[in-house]
């Protein structure tokens, strides 16, 4: 909370520096240290590698973006580093939903997002939900029914408490009085294999992921997680045409340290808003069915307020001990 | 006939010279980063992954491969030659290896090391070739019960495992699946041990464990007896330095039940490297005929896990390319990479890119002759790191050892908890407990407890679900055989000594 002030003065001096070419001031003299909190190959050091990348491909800043990770705590150790590194202008992060999540869940976890300073929301992944190409359930009504019949006896394979799957599921279970069992894998793969395998009865997955078993006529859409239908699934619904409301958002944007001088804040965002203009990051998007989610600082501080504030809503309603 | 023309056509591919160098490029990478503790494969092809951007698909697909595999055959040279696992699959390797090379034959260590390597890994690429989609099936039929069972199964290898005193072993063993319960609990997202440091939410690493009791732990405990300038014997002629016939006939078995195992454990997205190279160096040590000598340096010892951890690579090639499903941190960057370039493995890959499938295949052939090429040479000028005097090689290997799993996480907090597994090595040496089994039961504890909450969370808190399954109540049965045997032993002599008397 201490850091409040500073995000109100933040909020009113953006409209100025939107028009101003204020930004010009700042300039980054060395590379930039990246901070991702996953190791090699997760989803935040992909994304983080290809920013990079796409940067240096589109020459939007005068140097190179050097990716680092820092792992562990499930983002704790990363943030914990932005943390340390007060007032540094040559650091940003990518943040991802478990920055919203671990710092609530765990007291372990001590800096939340809004110790940092949030520049840009970037992206929003939309999911979907699916079933075994085999499975009687044709719709999320046919499965919501199926669970209300049989309470407990239907199976998602799915990620860690406090995750969007199970985030999505305590939404649909609340709304509609329905119940089934909610099996954690620590991977992916492990998740789409004891789908495949008939194991368990449904999973939330992102497209990409899916693509290629939807395609073979594995696996079945029932509903899209997203505001919109995706261009590859133009029939079938999204949770809102379906009647629940339940679409959470896995958000991924950029972060920096904490106390970093408004210009430089000021640079980061002008550096991304034209970023996500380039030709290079709508093909990286449309590639991976990711849909652009830009906000600016002061939008993303809102976002965020609301996200936190309902995501502990969900996880104290689900029994989990909300620390923060 | 689909088989020997989809062949034909990827060697087509894969022996072109831009290919073969590509190939060349990714086994020599994957050596050298193998040989590296801390540094693995997953790393290196993540770093590499945006320079391969400019470069044909098939390509790159043969060069981010070849550092996969190739990383499995640099792993076990430092395992052997100081004791420090070059990344975890090579744990089981140091029992016996490291054994040998003390008692000079670190040479005929590395080569059949680099021959087992060769042997399972071209095993591995066959299985692939010929049964990848019947297998892809096999690997789904497995779900939580059956983990469960082959987690068991590993961890009865503990009575195998355990030197004089098995008491002695069962403690190291309970230490380790302490260990392994540090961190978030994955189905409650509680946070168990780890007294408030968020360092600890995810976990001890594997190798700040590993290097820490096996590497450090030994030179502590080597450190105390300062007596030859040279830590090991290096006998001087180049063929002393190379396995002799009887080593190598020694291995026949090995060889074919490294391939074996490791293949199909490779298969299964949920098991790993580690468990295939703990499971067939305790079936090698089971059907042995002289079971008492393992873990004195016996090359079959060296030649199961080593094979096992190399034939796992075209197992884990199975579910990655014919389901799109990775089993461990190496095969999701690679999927990843498919993914960037456009090619999407899954059901249709080998239907719809024929020559990349094809190619990576016939690659992987080649690849596992240049890495044999490429290793067998190197034995003799490895070992004469060992000529170097005390003074000199235990502070590289600290360094090493420091460096190592400060690159994995780059932070320090991992090169304390190293230090302080060094001391519990050290202490464990000096009070005589054996560190395999603390290692065994690290590496499983945690997918163990998973797998079993796991399957009572699918029938709904019922235990039959372990064995109303075919499968995992076979595995579960053999698991009970083999923490018997040595109680059959003890009975058997106990029967042996009262005829005698009686007699």
């Amino acid at each position: 909370m201490k850091v409040r002030p500073f995000y109100l003065l933040l909020a009113l001096a953006i409209p100025l520096l939107g028009s101003a070419p204020a930004a010009a001031q700042f300039k980054p003299s060395k590379p930039i240290e990246f901070v991702v909190h996953t190791g090699p190959g997760g989803g935040a050091d992909v994304l983080a590698r290809a920013i990079a990348t796409a940067m240096e491909k589109e020459k939007l800043i005068p140097v190179r973006m050097q990716v680092v990770n820092k792992t562990g705590g499930g983002g704790a150790t990363a943030m914990a580093y932005l943390a340390e590194k007060k007032g540094d202008t040559h650091t940003i992060s990518a943040f991802t939903g478990l920055w919203f999540t671990n710092p609530l869940m765990r007291a372990e976890a001590k800096i939340t997002m809004k110790d940092l300073t949030p520049v840009v929301r970037l992206v929003l992944e939309p999911a979907m939900i699916v079933v075994k190409n085999d499975a009687p359930y044709k719709t999320l009504k046919d499965f919501i029914d199926a669970a209300k019949q049989n309470p407990g006896s239907l199976k998602q394979s799915a990620g860690s408490i406090g995750a969007r799957d199970w985030l999505v599921r305590q939404l649909l279970m609340k709304q509609t009085g329905a119940n089934w069992a909610y099996i954690s894998f620590p991977s992916g793969g492990e998740r789409i294999a004891a789908l495949l395998g008939g194991h368990v009865n449904m999973m939330l997955i992102e497209p990409q992921e899916a693509g290629e078993h939807i395609r073979a006529g594995n696996l079945r859409v029932i509903v899209q997680i997203s505001e919109e239908r995706l261009p590859p699934f133009p029939n079938v619904p999204t949770m809102k045409e379906a009647g629940f409301d339940a679409t959470v958002p896995q958000v991924r944007g950029i972060i920096a340290p904490p106390g970093i001088p408004a210009e430089v804040l000021a640079y980061w965002e002008d550096v991304f808003a034209r970023f996500v203009k380039t030709a290079t990051w709508k093909k990286y998007l449309e590639d991976n069915l990711f849909v652009d989610g830009f906000q600016r600082s002061a939008e993303l501080n809102k976002f965020i307020d609301e996200y936190s504030e309902t995501t502990r809503g969900i996880l104290r309603e689900g029994g989990v001990k909300v620390v923060r | 006939m689909d088989v020997i023309t989809g062949l034909f056509q990827g060697f087509a591919v894969a022996l072109t010279p831009v290919n073969l160098l590509w190939c060349f490029v990714g086994v020599f990478l994957g050596t050298i980063v193998g040989i590296l503790p801390g540094l693995g494969p997953a790393a290196t092809i993540a770093m590499l992954l945006p320079l391969t951007f400019q470069m044909n698909p098939t390509s790159a697909v043969i060069m981010l491969a070849g550092i996969y595999y190739g990383a499995k055959y640099g792993g076990s040279t430092t395992s052997i030659l100081l004791n420090v696992p070059g990344e975890s699959a090579s744990v089981v390797t140091c029992f016996d290896g490291y054994q040998m090379a003390k008692r000079g034959r670190a040479g005929a260590a590395l080569g059949i090391a680099a021959i087992a390597s060769f042997v399972a890994g071209t095993f591995g690429v066959i299985g692939l070739m010929l049964i990848a989609p019947p297998l892809a099936k096999f690997a789904l039929s497995f779900s939580s019960p059956e983990y469960f069972a082959l987690m068991c199964l590993g961890l009865a290898m503990v009575v195998l495992l355990a030197g004089k005193s098995m008491v002695k072993a069962l403690l190291a063993m309970l230490v380790g699946l302490w260990i392994a319960g540090i961190g978030t609990d994955l189905f409650t997202a509680e946070s168990r041990f780890t007294f408030g440091n968020a360092e600890l939410l995810d976990g001890v690493d594997f190798v700040v464990v590993a290097i820490g009791v096996f590497a450090l732990g030994e030179v502590l405990g080597n450190m105390e007896t300062r007596e030859s300038g040279q830590m090991l014997p290096v006998p001087k002629g180049l063929r002393k330095l190379l396995p002799t016939l009887d080593e190598l006939k020694a291995c026949r078995f090995a060889f074919v039940n490294g391939s074996v195992i490791g293949f199909l454990i490779g298969v299964l997205p949920g098991a790993g490297s580690t468990i295939a190279s703990f499971i067939s160096y305790g079936v090698e040590k089971a059907v042995s005929k002289h079971p008492e000598r393992f873990g004195t340096g016996v090359p079959e010892g060296v030649a199961a896990p080593e094979g096992a951890n190399n034939s796992e690579t075209g197992g884990a090639m199975v579910p990655l390319l014919t389901l799109g499903i990775p089993g461990s941190g190496t095969t999701a960057i690679l999927l990843a990479a498919f993914i960037l370039w456009g090619l999407r493995p899954g059901p249709l890959m080998i239907q719809d890119n024929p020559t990349l499938f094809w190619g990576l295949v016939a690659s992987m052939y080649i690849g596992n002759v240049m890495l044999l090429v490429l290793n067998l040479p190197l034995v003799p000028l490895f070992a004469q790191i060992l000529r170097l005097p005390v003074y000199m090689l235990y502070p590289v290997i600290f360094g090493i050892s420091i460096v190592g799993v400060y690159s994995v996480s780059s932070s320090l907090f991992d090169a304390w908890m190293l230090t302080a597994f060094g001391l519990l090595g050290y202490a464990m040496r000096k009070l005589d407990y054996p560190a395999a089994p603390l290692i065994l039961g690290f590496v499983l504890g945690d997918s163990m407890e998973r797998a079993l909450r796991q399957s009572l969370m699918m029938s709904q808190g019922d235990l039959s679900i372990l064995v109303s399954r075919p499968m995992s109540a076979v595995m579960l049965l053999l698991a009970a055989l083999i923490l018997l045997t040595p109680l059959m032993r003890k009975v058997n002599a106990w029967r042996v000594r009262a005829i005698e008397e009686g007699g």
